[in-house]
């Protein structure tokens, strides 16, 4: 009879939906009720901050739009989740925050913290920065009647590596930057205006605007298109991009692939760090070429390979130099040089922050042209040249 | 004790198993990032030398003793009968107050994580309410109980861990040197401190049929165990970094939280709390159990049963009281129970033991 009457109230305080304040389960929700946000926007205003949250209904694949301005982000948010329409919206599905420049100036530091605590939130959200611009304006401008803002956020994360225009760090990764660093990237944005060459589109374009450096209260510094490329070859982040590369009076554009950097410190025989030495290999391949010029020729793929290393180094030393500039090692150099030599690290006498500033570093890079695709020759150069395919086999191992 | 309440040594060693999983993933890896920093991913495997050589000495003190013989029984013999009694009933005590720590740790936990709209009496009365029926039933039930759910447990660990392996990264784990070796050492104190809790599991010796299958397999339990805390630290420290973790509660949840299951379902962590309270059920039943089962030994009682019900009212009282709010249990859980906890298991059980042993009473 006690097993009985206990069980019955195990059971009753672990299965009853009726007293939201005596059961386990009072912060359930039925799927008509939802909306499931995808993209957030948070940016200054006249009251503290605009919340605006963006996603679809139940099972209704129509785009929906909310937003609220308010004093911080947990109030505004908590007012605007708990009551669009009637409806519910849940944050636990939220894939992408952004950031209007404004705020992120401020207090970008009052989101992050709102991301870790609210367990709603997960830390894999990505976080973009808007530049020029608030959030609000772009989502809105980037929604169309068949293209959902979020889609098109969510598209630009999923690519922007293989643009070689940056990477999408979360929540977590900028979170753990901070708490490891002192400080972080964050990837930015901004709306362009394109000609709407169909009307269910957006009257904007989503296009990388580089990557914003910030400490852990507020975004300080801002990377331009290069350095952000150094940045994300050295961070070996770097997934792919094509670039053009001037060869005599030609135009080669590669496809450059993934890059490893190999980064060492240099110590004097008493033990003083001297420099940092960066070293890359590119390996790219010939995805189309503007102009007339013989790949089959060592010298030609020689010129190439140059002019792309002096790109891929001139795009490092920019993301090298504004570490220095900002005074903030947002490149983790300090990481990698104390993964590569630790004790040498340790032993060196000063702290990482004194050395850091003033501290030399060389790149060095090395890029091979890989291959042409299925076309060697253009057909140009092809049809105007004199004779057999076998002589022209024995012509180019001549060459080579 | 009725002859029926038997279990095998196996049984018992998946019951300790699967109830120090509980602490285990409650701890980890904060308290041994604390102590340890970022070389504490190493501290599990560090405490293994130490967890193994406290569970040989508890095997070779207890080795002659009869069969039958709980450590309650042990200590009356070793101690004469009112030192004795007075020993095992300090440790009654304690367990029913550890009981208590259990409950609001594991109700805490919830709210942190998955039902921040709840509130801990709730979940403080339901697993009292239902480890009251588990400690108040046969050991050889609660065993076999934890023998069912343990594959599930493994399981349910094995795709959390598997599916948290692509955000781990090399570069929030090293650098470690030979030079940290003082820091894992350091990391490992709590981790110990949880596989020392095994020794509470003696006082249930006397269910324990000696000569049978799953003899000796105590140890291969204790690595497991450890490798799982092992692979908690290292996937929660190369997710999040040392710096990150440190700040958290419960940093091996937030890694969950953010796991894809084969890349498709998200947003699992519900499911795999739910699975974890099974841990804190089975822990606190065994707790509960145990010092029912001192008590009986104290007062010679017959059954175990009617003192379940006065540890399990102590025990929610200490739930209730221990701590206004989180902050202040955060004291309790970070020092006042771990210095409490390592007392009871590493000196005054063990020295208990070895007095009985000295005056060749088993």
């Amino acid at each position: 009879m006690k097993k009985a009457a206990l069980l019955a109230l195990a059971l009753s305080l672990a299965l009853t939906g009726c007293s939201p304040g005596l059961t386990i389960f009072s912060n359930y929700r039925h799927l008509e009720m939802i909306e499931l946000v995808r993209t957030v926007t948070v940016d200054s205003s006249e009251d503290g901050v605009l919340v605006g949250i963006y996603g679809t209904a139940g099972e209704e694949q129509e785009a929906r739009m909310y937003e609220k301005s308010g004093p911080s982000i947990g109030v505004t948010m908590n007012e605007l989740t708990l009551r669009p329409l009637g409806r519910e919206a849940i944050l636990s599905h939220t894939e992408n925050m952004l950031i209007g420049e404004d705020l992120a100036k401020t207090r970008l530091d009052e989101v992050l913290d709102y991301v870790e605590r609210f367990s709603e939130m997960r830390l894999d959200t990505g976080l973009l920065i808007v530049r020029d611009g608030t959030a609000r304006d772009l989502v809105f401008g980037l929604a169309g009647e068949e293209t959902p803002a979020s889609d098109v956020v969510a598209g630009l994360d999923q690519n922007i590596a293989r643009l070689g225009r940056g990477y999408v760090f979360s929540c977590r990764e900028i979170a753990a930057s901070l708490a490891q660093n002192g400080c972080a990237l964050v990837q930015c944005v901004r709306g362009e205006e394109e000609e709407k060459l169909f009307e269910k589109r957006g009257d904007l374009n989503l296009a990388p605007a580089g990557m914003a450096v910030m400490r852990p209260d507020a975004a300080v510094g801002f990377l331009d298109d290069r350095e952000t490329l150094g940045t994300m070859l050295l961070l070996g982040r770097f997934r792919s991009c094509n670039l053009d590369i001037p060869v005599d009076d030609a135009v080669f554009t590669v496809s450059v692939d993934k890059i490893k950097p190999d980064i060492e410190p240099v110590f004097s025989e008493d033990g003083r760090l001297l420099r940092a030495e960066i070293r890359l290999r590119a390996e790219a391949n010939l995805v189309c070429m503007d102009g007339l010029a013989d790949v089959r020729s060592r010298d030609v793929r020689r010129q190439a390979e140059e002019a792309l290393s002096q790109t891929l180094r001139s795009a490092c030393e920019a993301a090298v130099r504004r570490g220095p500039a900002l005074g903030l090692d947002f490149l983790d150099l300090g990481g990698i040089l104390t993964r590569r030599a630790p004790l040498a690290m340790e032993d060196m006498g000063r702290p990482w922050e004194e050395v850091f500033p003033t501290l030399p570093v060389t790149v060095e890079v090395e890029s091979v042209l890989m291959r042409t695709y299925d076309i060697i020759d253009p057909p140009e150069i092809g049809g105007r040249e004199e004779g057999t395919p076998w002589e022209k086999l024995t012509d180019s191992l001549r060459d080579s | 004790m009725g002859k029926t309440d038997r279990l095998t040594e196996r049984q018992l060693t998946v019951l300790i198993f699967v109830s120090l999983l509980s602490p285990m993933i409650r701890i980890l890896p904060t308290a041994a990032v604390m102590l340890g920093g970022r070389a504490s991913w190493l501290s599990a495997l560090a405490a293994l030398p130490a967890a193994a050589a406290l569970t040989a000495l508890l095997r070779a003190l207890t080795k002659n003793a009869p069969e039958g013989l709980g450590l309650a029984d042990m200590a009356i013999l070793g101690w004469g009968p009112a030192a004795g009694r007075a020993f095992a009933a300090l440790c009654a005590l304690w367990l029913s107050l550890y009981g208590g720590f259990l409950a609001r740790s594991a109700a805490e936990r919830l709210l942190s994580t998955v039902y921040p709209n709840g509130t801990t009496p709730v979940f403080i009365v339901t697993m009292l309410a239902v480890s009251i029926l588990a400690a108040a039933g046969l050991t050889k039930t609660l065993a076999r109980t934890a023998e069912v759910l343990m594959p599930i447990l493994l399981l349910v660990i094995f795709v959390v861990l598997a599916s948290a392996a692509p955000d781990v990264s090399g570069e929030n784990l090293l650098p470690v040197t030979y030079r940290d070796w003082k820091d894992i050492l350091y990391g490992a104190i709590p981790i110990f401190n949880v596989t020392a809790a095994n020794v509470y599991f003696l006082f249930l010796r006397g269910h324990v049929t000696m000569a049978g299958p799953g003899r000796r397999r105590v140890f291969p339990w204790l690595g497991l165990l450890l490798l799982i805390a092992f692979a908690v630290t290292l996937f929660t420290l190369g997710t999040l970094g040392t710096n990150l973790s440190i700040t958290m509660e419960n940093a091996f949840f937030m890694v969950i939280r953010n796991i894809k299951v084969f890349g498709v379902v998200e947003r699992v962590e519900a499911v795999v709390v739910a699975i974890w309270i099974v841990t804190d059920f089975i822990f606190l039943s065994a707790i509960l159990m145990i010092a029912a089962e001192i008590w009986k030994t104290v007062t010679g009682a017959k059954r175990r049963s009617f003192f379940v019900w006065p540890c399990a009212a102590l025990s929610g009282a200490a739930a209730f009281l221990i701590a206004r709010d989180a902050f202040a249990f955060l004291k309790w859980s970070d020092f006042i129970v771990p210095a409490v906890n390592l007392t009871f298991t590493v000196a005054l059980i063990p020295l208990a033991l070895a007095l009985g042993k000295l005056r060749k009473k088993y």
